[in-house]
């Protein structure tokens, strides 16, 4: 078990430089997910960890060992592969022997140690197949089991879900928050699916453009989006985002944009009057009651859920979520409310800065205390 | 056995199914099993080249060709031969098609030059190899006198068992890029994570080379050294032309006899008589390579 550091990581490919300054502290024996869209980063990101690619500036720090000139069979880590990359021609127990083999592990110990990880993981009754003769819940099983074997201080996990049907992957996805949570250890993964980064890490490092644009748990950065990209990029569906401006009116801050005019909620020290972004989750967008007035034009029922469109202007449509299956009709005009106080108010621009304080919250200090009850609340929300 | 066809759309397609490949099956009866069964047929004779004059001796060439020690001397002459280029290949291939597999930035070029021996003549090839290796003007004798490595030029073609290596040696370069080739596209296929699992895993480059290379190869291996082995088992030319059987017979191999016993011998039935035993050896290979092709289509 170790903490993991990235210490203004740069990587370089070529003209192209895939990471910008990466300055990132895992702690140790925490799950942390690295979260965002395709070229973002985030696989650079861990394959400099594993060694398999080399910073152009900045160190990784494994424990309190520098670990940027070694090897990676010597950084003790195991990697788990989208792909799974098992050995095509050994059996389940020798790809799971293979790591130990290869550091010296006598023949004598291997055959406990593969017995035990495979009851670990019910793989006893494979032990003899090759790898083309399971199926691929079972594939990536084995990968996990010859990762887990060897015991080693960071577990490294690129996408290993992403090949999987819906079914088996919330099924290895519970196995994958069952085992962290019983052994302990520093797992760094890798996905682009925001319900595996939301439902299994402690912490989420949202990526974009290889910058880090938060690093904070799954609750606050759901609750609490540190800029424009996270708010729209997680949560589904998404929220929604409305361009205008923060204006002052007799010393109340609100904001107009396309012929609306909002309340906003508390804002931050030194925040100022000017164009800025207005968000608001479905879940806060409320129909059948409000000041606002707004013609459907979607429904989308799920069954224990209808997620709803409604246009308030020609330019503005906001989603809401709405509980059941409502006797709704594309066209009608319904009464609209948007939940001033869990609004969220960036600045201008694809990244602009969050602007107010989280909603419930008195200052952004207190966010850490809000996280735990928040957390368990937003894996009712997000799909 | 396929089960029996039912409706007449099946009965149909099964109709011109046969029609199909009749033209082949025509073709294939005219030069490849017309040909066989004569050859069978004309080893049953005694027969003389020039007039095709021949009377039956039933399988009395058999016997004479099996009861002399031509034949087993030749056999083991082509043994050596096919096994020494054989092995020689296939290192030298595996070998130089890691090196091309590698991003090296004269790799385009050099995988375009590796075909080079491959597409050459052998009559080209081999009067380029006699000078080389020639012991009175060759370039090799004298840069080895040259370097001091030697003292007196060496017999290469000449005298044993410096023939029979030489005729191995110019073998393997000749045939060697097949190998590189068939490898080459091999190496391609292999999943790069399976590399990196390796590395993590802790395993260095010899290691990575026989846990994952070599295994990955192995199919592709096994038809290779198939075909490579029937195809050096009946090589003639290369032979022929380097050192024509010599010195005496020492790198006399079974083609080479069965076109001294027809044309030099005039002895056209006793020249069958080789080449259907010839034959009755490289069906052994023939076999085992139609064994290893059918498991893998039925795994």
């Amino acid at each position: 078990m170790a903490n993991v550091d990235f210490r203004a990581v740069t990587k370089s490919f070529g003209a192209f430089t895939a990471l910008h300054g990466l300055d990132l502290s895992i702690k140790s024996g925490e799950f942390v997910a690295l979260l965002g869209p395709s070229g973002c980063g985030k696989t650079t990101t861990l394959r400099m960890l594993a060694g398999l690619e080399f910073p152009t500036t900045g160190d990784i720090i494994i424990g309190d060992r520098r670990v940027n000139d070694l090897a990676p069979g010597e950084r003790d880590i195991a990697m788990v592969f989208q792909s799974y990359a098992l050995y095509p021609h050994m059996t389940v127990a020798e790809n799971m022997a293979y790591p130990l083999k290869k550091r010296g592990v006598p023949k004598a110990d291997r055959g406990p140690m593969v017995a035990k990880t495979a009851e670990m993981l019910h793989l006893t009754a494979l032990l003899d197949r090759k790898p083309k003769q399971l199926s691929g819940g079972q594939q990536q099983r084995v990968a996990l089991g010859r990762a887990l074997i060897r015991d080693p201080k960071v577990f490294l996990l690129d996408e290993p879900l992403s090949n999987l049907d819906a079914k088996l992957r919330s099924q290895l996805r519970a196995e994958l928050i069952e085992l962290h949570r019983r052994l302990g250890r520093t797992m760094v993964y890798v996905t682009h699916d925001q319900l595996e980064a939301m439902t299994m890490a402690d912490r989420i490092a949202i990526m974009e453009g290889g910058n880090l644009q938060q690093f904070a748990p799954p609750a606050e950065v759901y609750a609490r989006p540190a800029n424009r990209f996270v708010a729209g990029f997680i949560g589904t569906p998404g929220m929604t985002l409305i361009d205008g401006a923060l204006v002052q009116d007799q010393g109340r801050w609100l904001f107009e944009g396309d012929g609306l005019r909002l309340d906003v909620p508390a804002l931050v020290a030194g925040a100022s009057a000017g164009p800025a972004a207005f968000g608001i989750r479905p879940e806060d967008v409320h129909i059948g009651r409000g000041d606002l007035q707004g013609e459907i034009v979607l429904t989308e029922a799920t069954g224990h859920e209808t997620i709803v469109t409604v246009a308030l202007s020609a330019a503005v449509r906001v989603v809401a979520r709405v509980p059941g299956t409502p006797s709704l009709r594309i066209g009608e005009r319904v009464p609209v409310g948007l939940d001033a106080a869990c609004a969220h108010i960036f600045a201008a621009g694809p990244h602009g800065v969050r602007l107010n304080h989280p909603s419930g919250a008195a200052g952004a200090d207190e966010t850490d205390n809000i996280a735990a009850p928040l957390r368990v609340a937003s894996k009712g929300v997000v799909s | 056995m396929p089960a029996p066809i039912q409706s007449p759309l099946e009965r149909r397609y099964a109709r011109l199914g046969l029609l199909l490949i009749a033209p082949t099956v025509l073709i294939f009866c005219a030069v490849i099993i017309y040909p066989l069964v004569s050859a069978i047929y004309l080893s049953l004779f005694r027969v003389f080249t020039p007039t095709l004059e021949s009377s039956w001796v039933g399988l009395s060439n058999y016997r004479e060709l099996l009861a002399s020690g031509v034949f087993w001397k030749a056999l083991w002459n082509t043994l050596i031969w096919t096994a020494g280029t054989l092995t020689l290949q296939i290192v030298l291939g595996i070998g130089m098609a890691l090196v091309l597999h590698q991003n090296i930035w004269f790799r385009s070029l050099a995988r375009s030059l590796i075909l080079f021996p491959y597409f050459i003549s052998t009559v080209v090839a081999v009067l380029v190899w006699k000078w080389v290796f020639n012991d009175l003007y060759g370039i090799l004798n004298h840069l080895l006198m040259r370097g001091g490595i030697i003292d007196m030029p060496i017999d290469y073609l000449g005298s044993m068992p410096n023939a029979m290596i030489s005729v191995i040696l110019v073998g393997a370069w000749k045939y060697f890029p097949f190998v590189v080739i068939a490898v080459l596209a091999r190496l391609q296929t292999i999943p790069e994570p399976l590399y990196e699992a390796a590395r993590i895993d802790g395993a260095g480059p010899i290691a990575r080379f026989f846990d994952v290379t070599l295994p990955q190869l192995r199919d592709v291996l096994v038809v290779i050294i198939m075909l490579r082995a029937i195809w050096d088992f009946k090589e003639f030319d290369l032979i022929w032309l380097l050192t024509g059987g010599g010195p005496s017979s020492s790198t006399e191999t079974l083609p080479i006899v069965v076109y001294r016993q027809a044309f030099a011998l005039n002895q056209m039935g006793m020249a069958a008589a080789w080449a259907v035993s010839m034959m009755a050896i490289l069906l052994v290979f023939m076999i085992v390579y139609i064994r290893r092709t059918r498991e893998k289509e039925t795994a």
